[in-house]
């Protein structure tokens, strides 16, 4: 048995329990982002790469109106689902955390919201056709309550149906890390502001936002970072209507054109990336996490 | 392991960082005696305890075990054996696998170690427990499982980090009295960390009070309680009132001190060599404080020797006595306690003025200052 | 308000509660219909009404007329998200140790890992795809697609372990090392039995994000699909209730996943906590 594990022994061990992890995400992350960084200077002949260093990739993008319509767009998306999934988010989390006893039923419900999760994402997609569609659901409710005599036509295939899928998806990723968060604040802080005499409103906007803030931060940077990803929601759920920025760029794939399609993944990583950064900017998040 | 249990620490130091948590202590305590390490919060007795255990490393200085240097042994070869703030016992172990856990991981087998185990939770009465698990005790079981747990590795050296603190107190009363008969009976050597005075005069052979990293005062329960080397001491032990003066003159070995108020107090100088103007500390116990109530104001009555002058600031009921704390003016506040019958046969009320008077062979002179310098006098 | 059951509750509880009731008939409502739907007759159609229920949708997806390579790539999916379970556990849960104390480079790995999990999924796999396509390496869903699943199981399953792991109590590791355990004997008897429902769950996500992933394996998943993308080519070309069908099997699936994963949860935290005498102590 050695008589110590010295400080550079343990500090070793670390390095070597970490190594695997590091080593896999820098072969499958690292070097193909690299690769994609690299590529987006190549010229393209004919569905053949061409290793030189050209901005043809770069000036065709920037130069096309397009590009800017599609990045609107998508920004578009980004800015109204973050705040839906926020209010939807803070508020799920807010009851369960504040007014649901006792643990265990607490628990139960916020598994229900994390069920859907671990489940397809296509499937929950698909799953709005027949509620939204001319003779969906929602629209023989309606026809049927006499609210409308008419189909609504724009409940599928529509902004709306897009912004609908989105929320469904993704605003799990903003109730959990919030869930997270508040579950962590001591019930005992809020009673003495409730003594202090600070109002319900008073008390989340001085004690549960400014303690959830981690949780805000982490459930922002996924609903953006997976808005501003996605294109299969874009393509299905607009019916070919809208478009976004990584479905442009799955088109351009479709057909091999690589050069520029990872141009324009540069460009996209980079303003995912200042996204990002301007969050973590706002909160520490690591601090939190990690420490 | 027979071994000695005798614990020496030399010059022993610990820093984190910047900041100095155990500052070049030296102790030497004997085998198969009750010690126990008291100071409030921060103060490094936790930190000593666990570098006497082998969880964390002395910065610089040395830790040796029945004369050997331990230091850099891991803990389960220093023949110490540690019972944790909260028991740490392992969650998704039954309490019977819990004491088994140092016999598994020396390679015994299962059969063996579980008799063993048994047998030891026996002796705590514990052994129809054996098959639950620890979040099904109370907290008094769980400490004697942790004990168990504990003394199964047959140690030379049993450390308590405040053994008793997650206990209510008839508890705490009751286990308190538990170790100190348990150590008698394994004589062994216990160092047990502790916050609570009377926790450790209560138990120790041997009390360590401690303060910002360094020892004030190491000495017998009786030594710490009534012979306080230090102001700190004094107040931190709770049974003394703190007098400071000047000395105006000395006759007999007896000095006559003035403080900044005016009153005039005797200290037994003990052979220790002062002169005139020199700053003294001394104390008085609170149970030799007589109490008589005055009825003019306190500012009407003459300099004042061998009592202090006051009112009355508040009365608490102890059962066998009664504690009187006074408000004595440009000076901190001085007590008396008063044996239940004599407060009751004469009895003050709050805001009385009153007189608290002692004589002066119940005076002790302190002989390191602390950092009495610092307080008012 | 906030005083567990001192009072009656105050009208803030009951819109909240609306709201709640609201969103999980949100989550669950769309999935519910086609769960219904997949049961049409065989002349029903893509919405409601029924026309009669059958089995019909089902047994059309196993019989290999224009639905593709159910079998096939089901069986590819689970393998390959029981191999993907398997990395992400003991990758992440070694990750997690390591990351107990600040090294050189913690600070590099963990944005790595965070950047790792927000990429855009088709970005990341296109960049695996263009690596094996300059390595010379014929992309596959074992090799190239299970790369590109890691960059996402990995960094989610370091989240969980840091959640898991600021819950534990560095004593229990103190105790076991004074009562004479090392350091691996430290880990396996006592720091990954008491962190097993954590462990179990990083597990889950392994298997669960794998088995339903698309963006990041469409491009580099080699010749084979997976059934997340044989489902995605199915939204595009098949009109008939069989998708529906595909997406109620597939989520059942998911389903059995996710109560094995949580009852074994529920089971350990019983018994650490049940009542009475025990079974066994096992070892």
């Amino acid at each position: 048995m050695p008589a110590r594990r010295s400080n550079t022994s343990r500090l070793r061990l670390h390095h070597l329990l970490v190594a695997p992890f590091a080593s896999l995400l820098l072969v499958f992350f690292g070097v193909p982002l690299a690769l994609v960084v690299v590529v987006s200077f190549f010229d393209l002949d004919q569905f053949d790469i061409i290793p030189t260093f050209v901005l043809t990739n770069y000036v065709e993008l920037f130069g096309s109106s397009l590009t800017y319509t599609l990045y609107a767009n998508t920004i578009k998306y980004a800015v109204i689902v973050w705040a839906i999934t926020l209010v939807i988010g803070f508020t799920v989390s807010y009851f369960l955390v504040f007014h649901v006893r006792p643990f265990l039923l607490q628990l139960a419900l916020f598994l229900l919201c994390t069920v859907p999760f671990w489940t397809s994402n296509v499937i929950r997609m698909i799953s709005w056709i027949p509620f939204l569609g001319r003779n969906g659901i929602f629209n023989q409710s309606l026809i049927a309550l006499g609210i409308v005599d008419q189909p609504l036509e724009f409940l599928l295939f529509s902004d709306f149906a897009v912004v609908i899928a989105y929320v469904h998806l993704f605003s799990l990723f903003m109730i959990a890390p919030i869930f997270n968060s508040m579950a962590r604040i001591d019930p005992a802080v809020i009673e003495a502001a409730v003594d202090a005499g600070a109002g319900r409103f008073r008390v989340i906007r001085e004690i549960v936002v400014p303690l959830s803030k981690t949780g805000i931060a982490m459930g922002s940077i996924f609903v953006v970072a997976l808005v501003m990803g996605d294109f299969f929601v874009v393509k299905i759920m607009s019916g070919g209507q809208s478009a976004s920025v990584v479905l442009a760029m799955s088109n351009e794939t479709a057909v091999l054109q690589y050069p520029p399609a990872a141009a324009s993944a540069v460009v996209l990583l980079l303003v995912v990336t200042a996204m990002v950064v301007g969050i973590l900017r706002i909160v520490d998040v690591r601090r939190e996490l990690a420490g | 392991m027979a071994q000695s249990g005798e614990i020496e620490l030399c010059h022993l130091t610990k820093r984190f960082d910047r900041t100095v948590a155990v500052d070049a202590i030296d102790l030497a305590i004997p085998h198969g005696s009750y010690c126990c390490l008291l100071g409030p919060s921060g103060c490094g007795k936790t930190t000593i305890l666990r570098m006497i255990a082998g969880h964390e490393t002395p910065t610089e200085g040395d830790v040796r075990i029945g004369g050997e240097s331990v230091v850099g042994l891991p803990p389960v070869r220093r023949g110490t054996a540690m019972m944790f703030q909260n028991y740490a016992l392992f969650p998704h172990l039954t309490v019977l696998d819990n004491v088994a856990f140092n016999l598994k991981m020396r390679g015994v087998g299962k059969a063996e170690r579980h008799q063993r185990a048994r047998e030891m939770l026996a002796q705590v009465r514990l052994d129809q427990f054996a098959d639950r698990m620890p979040s099904q005790l109370s907290g008094g079981q769980q400490q004697r499982v942790a004990l168990s747990r504990a003394l199964i590795t047959n140690p030379r050296v049993l450390l308590l980090d405040e053994p008793l603190s997650a206990l209510d107190e008839f508890l705490r009363l009751q286990m308190r009295g538990e170790l100190r008969r348990m150590q008698k009976e394994l004589g062994i050597t216990f160092v047990h960390v502790t916050h609570t005075q009377l926790e450790a005069i209560a138990v120790a052979d041997m009390v360590v009070v401690m303060d910002q990293g360094r020892i004030e005062q190491a000495g017998s329960a009786r030594e710490i309680y009534t012979l306080p080397v230090s102001a700190y001491v004094a107040r931190f032990m709770g049974g003394q009132n703190v007098l400071t003066g000047k000395v105006a003159s000395v006759t007999d070995g007896i000095a006559t001190l003035v403080s900044d108020t005016g009153e005039r107090f005797s200290s037994p100088l003990n052979g220790q060599v002062v002169a005139e103007g020199d700053v003294l500390h001394c104390c008085v116990r609170r149970d030799r404080v007589a109490l008589e109530r005055v009825r003019r104001p306190p500012g009407a009555l003459p300099e004042p020797t061998n009592a202090v002058v006051g009112a009355v600031h508040a009365i608490e009921y102890q059962g066998t006595y009664v504690k009187v704390t006074i408000d004595v003016p440009g000076r901190e506040q001085f007590v008396a306690n008063v044996v239940d019958s004599k407060f009751f046969a004469n009895p003050v009320d709050i805001g009385d003025p009153v007189v608290a008077r002692w004589v002066p062979e119940d005076v002790h002179l302190l002989t390191t200052s602390g950092q009495a310098g610092e307080t008012h006098g | 308000m906030l005083r567990p059951g001192s009072r009656r509750r105050p009208w803030t509880f009951y819109g909240l509660a609306a709201f709640f009731t609201l969103y999980v008939l949100f989550l669950y409502g769309p999935m519910s219909a086609i769960f219904i739907l997949s049961f049409q007759g065989p002349t029903g159609g893509l919405t409601f009404p029924m026309n009669g229920v059958s089995l019909h949708w089902f047994s059309a997806l196993f019989g290999q007329q224009r639905t593709g390579d159910f079998a096939g790539s089901f069986t590819r999916s689970i393998v390959l998200a029981v191999i993907v379970l398997a990395i992400t556990v003991v990758v992440s849960v070694m990750a997690g140790l390591a990351f107990r104390r600040r090294f050189l480079g913690s600070t590099l790995v963990f944005y790595m890992a965070i950047f790792s999990l927000i990429i855009p999924g088709l970005l990341l796999g296109l960049g695996v795809g263009l690596m094996f396509q300059f390595l010379g390496i014929k992309p596959s869903w074992y090799s190239s697609a299970l790369g590109a699943q890691l960059t996402w199981t990995l960094p989610f399953g370091l989240l969980i372990m840091f959640a898991v792991f600021s819950r534990f109590n560095p004593a229990y590791e103190e105790a076991a090392r004074d009562l004479g355990a090392r350091y691996w004997q430290t880990l396996w008897n006592v720091v990954l039995p008491i962190l097993l429902p954590g462990i179990i769950a990083v597990a889950l996500f392994g298997f669960t994000l794998s088995y339903d992933e698309f963006p990041r394996t469409l491009i580099p998943i080699g010749s084979r699909n997976t059934l997340p993308l044989e489902i995605w080519a199915m939204t595009t070309n098949v009109t008939s209730p069989a998708l529906y069908a595909l997406g109620t099997l597939t989520t059942a699936i998911s389903f059995v996943a996710i109560a094995i994963a949580l009852t074994s949860i529920a089971l350990i935290q019983r018994r650490r906590t049940r009542r009475g005498t025990r079974a066994d102590a096992g070892d």
